[in-house]
């Protein structure tokens, strides 16, 4: 995981030929899940609700992997902070009327603001210990929305207004999908800067990362500060469109819910996480309403492949498809080298 | 990890000092207070606090010596749970025609208990041989949060498995021992709960006595302070292995057996137990067995006092802010830890 192969130099030609190709890919999937919804089973209600739900948890998926992937830290309090996005949304929207839309970016910002407070308090200690600690952070959280009964309502359940005036589903599948690409498109961009280098610096070796100047609790902070900030908005719109909020939420389950997609996607990508979302959800969602019979079938299949992952398979549906392809650029060059020997 | 040698160099006004010996002191005064005014949170203290000791006793066993944070230990309480639960019925079904045999009624919920840890075992060894040392061959890169989050989804599946089999229905008995309560220091105590007190203290006595006076407890100890060292000693890794695995889930399902009537079986049962096993062994300092026994009474009195002043609904929430509080002084938790690689993984 740690170790930086050397990678053989490419020319310029090959280097842009490979953007241009990930651009095309990227450019042809996004097509795909515009379209998706008048594609014959999605065209039914039942089907574009599943789209919702595996655009939204594929968000939060992207969301997790940018601190699990990068920074190596597991943040297992996340659905908390999808919580307090929630919470702080809908209070705005009961409370003070304030439009759903605005709550989103307010759900935002108070989770952001949660996790820059928790990210300084767990961040300084390393692995399982932040990850244990986020946990905690999680289950207080959790807890406290629990026991405040005059303001969340607690366990009965809060309503919230929709965050569109229409129960049709479509619309909704559409804003959550500019908000996954927006998610995707944002925390990208971050990567592949300056400030995303440092991340993986941090994430493969924190010491050689201190060593070259990088100052790693700066780093980790704004990460985990961004990504608890992208929790909230998910959260926000969660609140807004399934309207009844509970705790449960917050719960641990949940969190465990989004690693695992976020892992099987691929640690270290987003993209993987991201895509792999779409069929996860929608399979186990139909799993769930076909196989009433069986409760928890769905679940019991999410951890298996979790484990099944975690074992054989580390680097996930992202890591399958990057050495398929490393593998597809190796072939055509020997095919390219086997021409020019040929011909000289 | 200086603080065999310190502890000879340092003043003994200075050695007691410190920041663990004043919250153990604060906790003996608590405790102290309470039993002189209030003995209901002693006696609840202790009841509980030996339950959380088992539990978090073989949490910090694994972690110390496989280095596994094993999310999945709240299910060997329900697995326990459910093995008592099944055998347990029929058995109470025979004696309900006969109540007046005294010796059935007293003897009746032991075998169920302990099948259930013998149970708890065997999945924890099932565990080690399917999972971990898959696991271990492949790589052991990250190994703790890769097991921590194999671990998560061992808990899922078994969790959703349990659901998918057995139904969401709450599998409880009212109580396994159906006498009167009896009076201790004024306070009264279930006999189910005097017995779970008992069961913990002898199994906590075992299971030290295992760990410090046996072969094979010290071959546990010397793998978990030297993995290399205790193989070149002649220790067969696996075997420890699986047997760590295995002790540490017994346990766990000891516990969830033991604790059958006070928490009723269902498939999300061993939730809360898991949260105290970590708080406590994270309190505690991860792979710390003894200091686990120790937080675990801590942990327990935080409880108490929370549900005694603030309601039942904070029970995990004062204890969980006063753990992050103390953590902040003492990241490596309150009685440190000695365990190789958990800073640096």
């Amino acid at each position: 995981m740690a170790t930086v192969t050397a990678m053989p130099a490419r020319s310029r030609k090959q280097v842009v030929g490979r953007s241009r190709r990930t651009l095309a890919a990227a450019v042809a999937l996004i097509l795909f899940a515009i379209v998706l919804p008048f594609i014959p089973p999605f065209t039914g209600q039942d089907y574009q609700r599943y789209l919702v739900g595996a655009a939204y948890t594929a968000a939060l998926a992207v969301a997790f992997d940018f601190t699990a992937g990068y920074i190596d830290i597991v943040n297992f309090g996340f659905a908390a902070f999808v919580g307090i996005g929630a919470y702080t949304s809908a209070l705005l929207a009961v409370d003070l009327g304030l439009p759903p839309g605005l709550g989103l970016i307010a759900g935002a910002g108070a989770a952001g603001l949660v996790g820059l407070a928790t990210g300084m308090l767990t961040l300084r200690l390393r692995g399982i210990y932040a990850a244990v600690m986020a946990w905690f952070v999680g289950l207080a959280l959790m807890g406290l929305v629990r026991n405040l009964t005059d303001i969340t309502r607690g366990s009965m359940g809060l309503n919230v207004p929709r965050l569109l005036g229409t129960d049709d589903n479509l619309p909704y599948y559409y804003v959550m999908l500019a908000l996954l690409l927006v998610t995707i498109a944002v925390l990208t961009y971050v990567i592949r800067s300056n400030v995303g280098l440092a991340f993986r610096a941090i994430g493969q070796n924190l010491q050689a990362a201190r060593a070259s100047g990088i100052n790693p609790t700066r780093f980790l902070v704004l990460n985990f500060t961004l990504s608890c900030a992208f929790a909230g908005l998910m959260g926000g719109f969660y609140a807004h469109y399934y309207t009844i909020l509970t705790p449960d939420l917050m719960s641990t389950t949940r969190t465990i819910e989004v690693l695992a997609v976020a892992y099987i996607g691929g640690r270290g990508s987003l993209w993987g996480p991201a895509i792999i979302a779409f069929p996860l959800y929608i399979g186990t969602e139909l799993l769930r309403t076909q196989l009433a019979s069986l409760p928890g079938l769905h679940l019991v299949l999410y951890g298996l492949l979790l484990i099944v992952v975690m074992v054989y398979w580390p680097g996930g549906v992202a890591g399958v498809v990057r050495k398929t392809a490393l593998w597809w650029e190796r072939r055509s060059e020997k095919a390219a080298d086997a021409t020019t020997s040929s011909a000289s | 990890m200086t603080t065999a040698t310190n502890l000879r160099t340092v003043p003994l006004a200075r050695r007691f000092l410190t920041f663990t010996w004043g919250v153990v002191a604060l906790v003996v005064l608590v405790l102290a207070i309470a039993l002189i005014f209030q003995p209901s949170i002693f006696v609840d203290t202790l009841v509980t606090g030996g339950m959380w000791a088992l539990m978090a006793g073989g949490l910090a066993l694994v972690f110390g010596v496989m280095n596994i944070p094993n999310f999945a230990h709240g299910e060997m309480f329900m697995i326990g749970g459910l093995v008592s639960w099944v055998i347990y019925q029929p058995i109470r079904d025979a004696f309900l025609n006969d109540p007046k045999n005294m010796f059935l009624q007293v003897v009746g919920p032991i075998p169920g208990i302990l099948v259930a840890a013998v149970v708890g075992f065997l999945v924890g060894v099932l565990l080690e041989t399917v999972l971990f040392r898959a696991l271990r061959k492949r790589s052991r890169d990250q190994w703790v949060m890769n097991t921590f989050l194999l671990t998560a989804g061992v808990s899922v599946m078994l969790v959703n498995g349990d659901r998918m089999v057995f139904g969401n229905d709450y599998r409880g008995v009212p109580r396994y021992w159906d006498v009167h309560s009896l009076q201790i220091l004024g306070v009264p105590v279930a006999v189910d709960r005097i017995a779970v007190f008992v069961i913990a203290m002898i199994s906590i006595g075992v299971f030290s006595y295992f760990l410090q006076r046996t072969r094979t407890g010290r071959a546990m100890r010397a793998v978990s302070q030297d993995e290399t060292g205790a193989q070149m000693a002649g220790i067969s890794l696996n075997r420890i292995f699986m047997l760590t695995m295995g002790l540490s889930c017994g346990l766990a399902a000891l516990a969830g057996a033991a604790l059958l009537s006070i928490f009723p079986n269902s498939p999300d049962v061993g939730v809360q137990p898991l949260y105290l096993a970590w708080y406590v062994v994270i309190l505690a300092g991860l792979g710390n067995v003894q200091g686990a026994i120790a937080g675990a009474f801590i942990v327990s009195l935080l409880q108490t006092l929370a549900v005694t002043y603030l309601g039942l609904g904070w029970v995990d929430v004062a204890p969980t802010a006063v753990i992050i509080l103390i953590l902040l002084f003492k990241p490596s938790g309150l009685f440190g830890s000695e365990v190789k690689g958990v800073w640096e993984q």
